[in-house]
């Protein structure tokens, strides 16, 4: 669980500056985030960015280390909600399928 | 980027449609809240920052305030950071700073907008806070020895922002042009200006 | 309650094992320091994190030599690490 924790560790990958831009999906998990962490939100704040470390901490080492940043982030954001018993993950995780069967319909 | 990753981004793109589908149905937050939060995020970028360095540079009394209280001084420029708690390091003689998130990716957002992906990545986190001049110098930047370099490992609640010594020869611009020079990454102290 | 440590206290980093969410790196677990501000007092993550309140705690920053943390640290002799400890990581050295 502490894979997260990396100051110090051999590590000789050279440091990428290479930039991509964000895909509007990545930026919606940002502010997603920003709006169920707020303390001003009515009813107040539904989660903390504690949780969401917590969460993405709690991943396995091999998605810490290989999924996107913003990956990581919606699925904490999902362990931690669905733990609060505010959402349903898998019907959530049904509806992506249908989501993703019906695009590659499409664009078959 | 391993073709199982980018099928994980591409299922991801769905995950986070039928997520933001489910809390807008359950009344959780409004696509409004969610819009109006995208268009603040594009509004912090470096240029607030650069802001508040050249104010620096040129106000020896508002330098003195930013470092003794980061976000009160920001305030005095019209910039809402609202709960960020910021450091001001300044770059001298002496020292130059360089700013890290070892356990995650901690970043003055509210001032600067979001963090680069190098910042963000296994490397840095892992080799600047042991080996600083060795990953400056992968940034092209050279601290002579002496000159001590100055880690800041963000791990708590406080945000951090370099003040970099105003460059040779700029006695003659306004703040305006001196702004032009202030870049995101002199902000992060991976670079000199 | 007022802060247990003030600017230039010597201070040691707890050599503890710990168990979720912490912001103590390992890096710095029983390293020698001094401390540089007073940050204020702010919620436990390690509390905030399993969404409990907890009580609040005083966080400082601390400055190490970097040759006092790393073993063959190869940069200058005056290069230094700042880092934002909580009080009860922290003891008098």
């Amino acid at each position: 669980m502490d894979h997260h924790d990396l100051g110090g560790s051999p590590n000789t990958t050279p440091i990428s500056q290479a930039q991509h831009p964000l895909m509007p999906w990545e930026l919606r998990v940002d502010a997603l985030l920003l709006c169920l962490s707020d303390p001003a939100r009515p009813g107040g704040a539904l989660m903390t960015v504690d949780e969401l470390r917590r969460g993405i901490e709690s991943l396995p080492a091999d998605a810490y280390a290989t999924w996107g940043y913003y990956s990581r982030w919606l699925h904490s954001m999902l362990s931690i909600l669905a733990e609060k018993g505010v959402i349903d993950r898998d019907a959530i995780e049904r509806r992506a399928r249908e989501l993703a069967d019906a695009h590659e319909r499409e664009h078959a | 980027m391993s073709a199982a990753h980018e099928h994980a981004d591409r299922s991801d793109e769905f995950l986070e449609q039928a997520f933001r589908e489910a809390l807008l149905a359950a009344g959780v937050l409004t696509q409004q809240s969610v819009d109006e939060r995208v268009e603040f995020m594009y509004s912090r970028n470096p240029a607030l920052g650069a802001r508040v360095v050249a104010r620096a540079w040129v106000d020896p009394g508002f330098k003195t305030r930013l470092l003794a209280d980061g976000s009160a001084a920001v305030r005095e420029l019209g910039i809402e950071v609202g709960a960020l708690k910021l450091v001001v390091v300044e770059n001298t003689a002496e020292a130059h700073n360089v700013i890290v998130c070892t356990l995650c990716s901690c970043y003055p957002r509210m001032l600067l907008g979001l963090p680069p992906e190098w910042y963000k990545s296994a490397p840095y986190r892992s080799r600047v806070v042991a080996q600083p001049r060795e990953v400056l110098a992968e940034f092209g930047t050279h601290i002579s020895n002496d000159r001590a370099v100055r880690v800041h490992d963000s791990t708590a609640d406080m945000r951090y922002l370099v003040l970099p010594m105003r460059p040779e020869g700029t006695e003659g611009l306004t703040e305006a042009e001196l702004q032009t020079l202030v870049t995101r990454d002199g902000m992060i102290g991976t670079v000199k200006l | 309650m007022s802060a247990r440590f003030s600017p230039g206290d010597a201070v040691r980093v707890a050599e503890r094992e710990s168990a979720g969410h912490v912001r103590t790196p390992r890096y710095i677990r029983g390293k020698r320091g001094t401390v540089e501000r007073v940050c204020g007092r702010f919620g436990n993550p390690e509390e905030l994190a399993y969404g409990r309140a907890g009580a609040a705690v005083t966080l400082y920053r601390v400055r190490f030599a970097q040759s006092d943390v790393w073993p063959h640290y190869r940069g200058a002799a005056r290069d230094t690490i700042d880092v934002e400890l909580y009080e009860h990581w922290l003891e008098k050295a």
